[in-house]
């Protein structure tokens, strides 16, 4: 099993004059499951077509299996893209669209009919062999677009933000189709995406981007638990994002005595992470809203704005009263810058 | 790489299609007297004699004329026609629209033929008269079909809207409908404008002693000297032209309503 | 929706009654000239005109020059095209203005500088002398060719046009989708790009293909009477010879092949809503 089946090295990749990604180091596992994530405009999109081989770069190399791929064309080097728009052929119905590649290949018609049939049953859709993409549901054209590029067997499989298009009961429901998928061919996949919560659903490894840089490479849990800057903090779900100054935690609004030494620079709490009801600090509710499992208040205080949450069993506390809260050491996220 | 390619194809193309326009600049321009390229030494002289020329400034105004008022006239047909052809739900509408496309279809040579027949020399039309019909049937399918277009553009119940508001028709008509499609209407004009202007097959048979248009003056110049004045005129209306779109494109956006 | 029909009409109406009377019954007489003869409807006027091998190789002529020009001007369409839609948005514009240009320029200048390429002092026949290709300089007005390239030039643009926009609506990553999957350069062309712009090219066809068998002034200016076409034949029927019928018959076989083409446009453009 290689641990750098996919190596970027010192990879540069540029629109016109413009840089996207300077310098970028990645090696990728083979058969794991990885997800570029970052805010639109990180870069996360520009590399992934560079190991397609739809973006040249302007300098550094990428290897596939061992195989210096980096000039070589999009038609070359067996990868499969699954496109955030799925770009099926129009004009083609489902069966050819899958069976496209395929008879790329000459292969014998035989052998092209059963690896399409089987390539349309894994993503389940047995019986719309016939229909056009304009006949087919947003998920079920997904699926005709994985199908299309698995049946290829392909090294490495490449989503481009798979599960944005989808409405909330089918993204869980394709969210376990690829995992399964990924499961039983054990291919190398990589998917981009900007929801967090997708990422540490499905990855192995999480590579979180910014500006063309990778911010935090790690497991789910390392990037959610231990997030190591402010970006990463807050891409990952931490609201309370404060400086340390001395003794005291500072933001542009104001400051709050800090209870407790800080060894780093930053410090951050989710609001979960917020003790609410109870504390030394106070702050006027500005908004309260209903979500379920708790209460999120909005509470202006010293400090500027405090995201907290309440356990939903506690009495809610009207707009423009005062809770009292805490930033407990306990809950506290250190950060470097 | 992909890049060269483009630039090569492209260029190539560009070259095929722009080139003899450039060419036709500069034998226009040339110091010399027979029409060449590239040109013996460079000067205005044909572009000033182009204006000279008496039977020019007439086949010069005669265009004009047929231009403008055919144009206008097709406007103040097709306009109404194609408000209802969009508006209304009307009895053979696909019929109608056929007839009024129909000049498109139809070669030019056999329009001008068959007006000289039929209308000029039994009915004892003015070639003048019957010039001015067959630009403005010639105008009329690029009027309908623009300002039909802008119209879809627009939706329905700003009028109705402007009905209950308290206008009749007429108002509404006036004060919403065409505001909104003034640009379709000029449009319309310019490309009906330039299109008569250049046209020849169908004023081939309807010119006689006197009554040319432009392009067919420049031909019958054309066969008698072999001077550059007639590259320099050519380059002239090519620029007269141009400038009309030009301007046009600046003031609307042009391109849209094609 | 307005349902008033009478009002409709009456606006409707001038237009295509103008249409009507100042055009289509003038055309429609002078077309049934040709099937006239002394003795009543006849095809006769038919017979006799393809009986005269001038005609014949006239007719001939002018379909395979329409052909020609038609399908040159789709592969080179093609790759201009291609490269258009490909270009960044303000690069884009310029290129395209710059191709629509041309239309907007008076046939008769857009023919004439062919003569000054082409002629004997012209431009291609002073480097070939220049070059000692030849000694004297070789005809190249008044040739097929040189009427080819003469209608090539002037209906390009349409053909491009029409490809362009056709090319604009494939969706977006199908081209890249083709190409992840292992398709060659021609390989994307025939299977994916031809088949989704169909229409544009049966369009762009058939607007060039029309445009070259109704030309008249290129024709005339490059080909004068050694390279006749059935438009500069029409004129020289008329002209010369008075002589009506066959200038009739001629027009008829204009309008319809003309009238053919447009039909089967429209067949195209709607077959597929």
């Amino acid at each position: 099993m290689s641990d750098k089946f996919v190596r970027l090295s010192d990879l540069t990749l540029s629109y016109g004059k413009t840089v996207a990604v300077p310098n970028l180091d990645l090696d990728i596992v083979e058969g794991e499951l990885i997800a570029l994530l970052g805010p639109s405009g990180c870069g996360k999109t520009t590399t992934m077509r560079a190991i397609a081989g739809l973006l040249t770069p302007a300098s550094g190399t990428i290897e596939i299996d061992g195989k210096d791929v980096t000039r070589l064309a999009a038609n070359k080097r067996g990868i499969g893209l699954v496109f955030q728009s799925y770009a099926l052929f129009p004009h083609l119905s489902a069966f050819e669209n899958v069976a496209f590649g395929l008879r790329l290949q000459r292969m014998p018609e035989a052998e092209v009919r059963s690896r399409t049939q089987a390539g349309i049953a894994t993503v389940g859709l047995t019986g719309f062999e016939t229909r056009k993409p304009a006949e087919m549901s947003g998920g079920q054209q997904q699926r005709v677009a994985l199908a299309r590029s698995l049946v290829m067997d392909p090294k490495v499989l490449l989503l481009d933000e798979p599960l944005s298009n989808l409405d909330a009961r089918l993204r869980l429901e394709m969210r376990s189709e690829l995992q399964r998928v990924q499961k039983d061919t054990g291919v190398t996949m990589v998917f981009v995406t900007h929801d967090q919560s997708e990422a540490l659903a499905m990855a192995d490894r999480i590579v979180l981007m910014k500006d063309g840089k990778i911010e935090q490479l790690g497991t789910p849990s390392q990037l959610y638990a231990e997030p190591a800057t402010a970006f990463a903090a807050e891409f990952m779900g931490f609201e309370n994002i404060f400086r340390v100054e001395g003794e005291n935690l500072v933001s542009d609004a104001g400051q709050l005595p800090l209870g407790f030494t800080a060894k780093a620079p930053m410090l951050a709490w989710r609001p979960g992470g917020v003790q609410v009801g109870h504390g030394p600090f106070s702050g006027r509710v500005l908004a309260s809203n209903f979500a379920g499992a708790h209460r999120e208040y909005v509470l202006d205080s010293q400090i500027g704005q405090i995201k907290a949450d309440a356990p939903i069993e506690t009495v809610e506390v009207p707009l423009g009263h005062n809770i009292e809260f805490d930033l407990p050491q306990s809950t506290a996220r250190p950060l470097a810058a | 790489m992909r890049n060269l390619t483009t630039y090569i194809i492209l260029g190539l193309t560009l070259t095929f299609l722009i080139g003899p326009f450039i060419i036709i600049i500069f034998a226009g321009a040339s110091a010399g007297e027979a029409l060449a390229f590239p040109p013996d030494g460079l000067s205005l002289k044909w572009y000033l004699k182009v204006f000279t020329i008496e039977s020019f400034r007439d086949s010069f105004l005669l265009s004009m004329f047929l231009a403008i008022f055919g144009t206008v006239t097709a406007l103040l047909l097709g306009v109404p026609a194609a408000y209802a052809l969009n508006r209304y739900d009307l009895p053979g509408a696909e019929t109608i629209r056929t007839i009024v496309a129909a000049p498109i279809i139809v070669p030019g040579i056999i329009v001008g033929l068959a007006l000289l027949r039929y209308l000029v020399v039994p009915l004892d039309f003015t070639v003048t008269m019957a010039l001015f019909m067959a630009h403005t049937a010639l105008v009329l399918p690029y009027a309908v079909r623009v300002v039909s277009s802008s119209l879809n553009n627009l939706r329905a119940d700003m009028e109705e809207a402007a009905v209950l508001l308290g206008c009749t028709r007429m108002q509404a008509f006036t004060k919403v409908v065409l505001p909104n499609i003034r640009g379709g209407v000029l449009a319309a004009f310019i490309l009906g404008f330039v299109t008569s202007f250049n046209q020849v097959p169908v004023s081939l048979f309807l010119s006689g002693p006197g009554v040319k248009t432009l392009p067919i003056d420049m031909l019958a110049y054309m066969e008698i000297t072999y001077d550059p004045s007639v590259a320099a005129l050519s380059a002239l209306l090519a620029f007269m032209s141009l400038t009309i779109v030009f301007v046009a494109e600046r003031l609307l956006g042009f391109s849209r309503y094609v | 929706m307005f349902f008033n029909t009478r009002e409709g009409l009456a606006l409707a109406l001038p237009a295509a009654f103008f249409a009507l009377l100042l055009f289509i019954l003038p055309v429609g007489i002078l077309l049934s000239e040709a099937f006239q003869s002394d003795t009543g409807w006849t095809l006769q006027g038919y017979f006799d005109f393809f009986a005269k091998p001038l005609n014949r190789t006239v007719f001939l002529r002018t379909l395979k020059l329409g052909v020609l020009v038609a399908g040159t001007a789709a592969v080179i369409g093609y790759a201009a095209a291609f490269c258009i839609v490909n270009l960044s948005a303000s690069a884009r514009g310029r290129v395209f203005g710059l191709v629509v240009l041309p239309l907007m320029i008076s046939p008769v200048a857009r023919t004439y500088a062919w003569i000054v390429i082409l002629g004997r002092t012209g431009i291609v026949n002073d480097t070939i002398v220049g070059l000692g290709l030849s000694d004297t300089p070789i005809r190249l007005l008044f040739t097929e060719t040189a009427v080819f390239l003469g209608l090539l030039q002037l209906f390009m643009p349409l053909m491009i046009i029409s490809l362009v926009s056709a090319m604009e609506n494939i969706p977006r990553d199908v081209i890249p989708a083709a190409r992840v999957l292992g398709a060659n350069w021609l390989q994307v062309f025939f299977k994916v790009i031809l088949p989704l712009t169909k229409e544009g090219l049966v369009v762009g066809g058939t607007l060039v293909f029309t445009g070259a068998l109704t030309a008249y002034i290129t024709p005339a200016i490059l080909g004068g009477s050694k390279v006749l076409m059935l438009e500069t034949l029409l004129y020289q029927r008329v002209n010369v010879s008075n002589d009506f019928v066959s200038a009739s018959v001629i027009a008829m076989i204009l309008i319809v092949m003309s009238f053919t083409a447009n039909l089967l446009l429209k067949r195209i453009a709607t077959a597929r809503k």
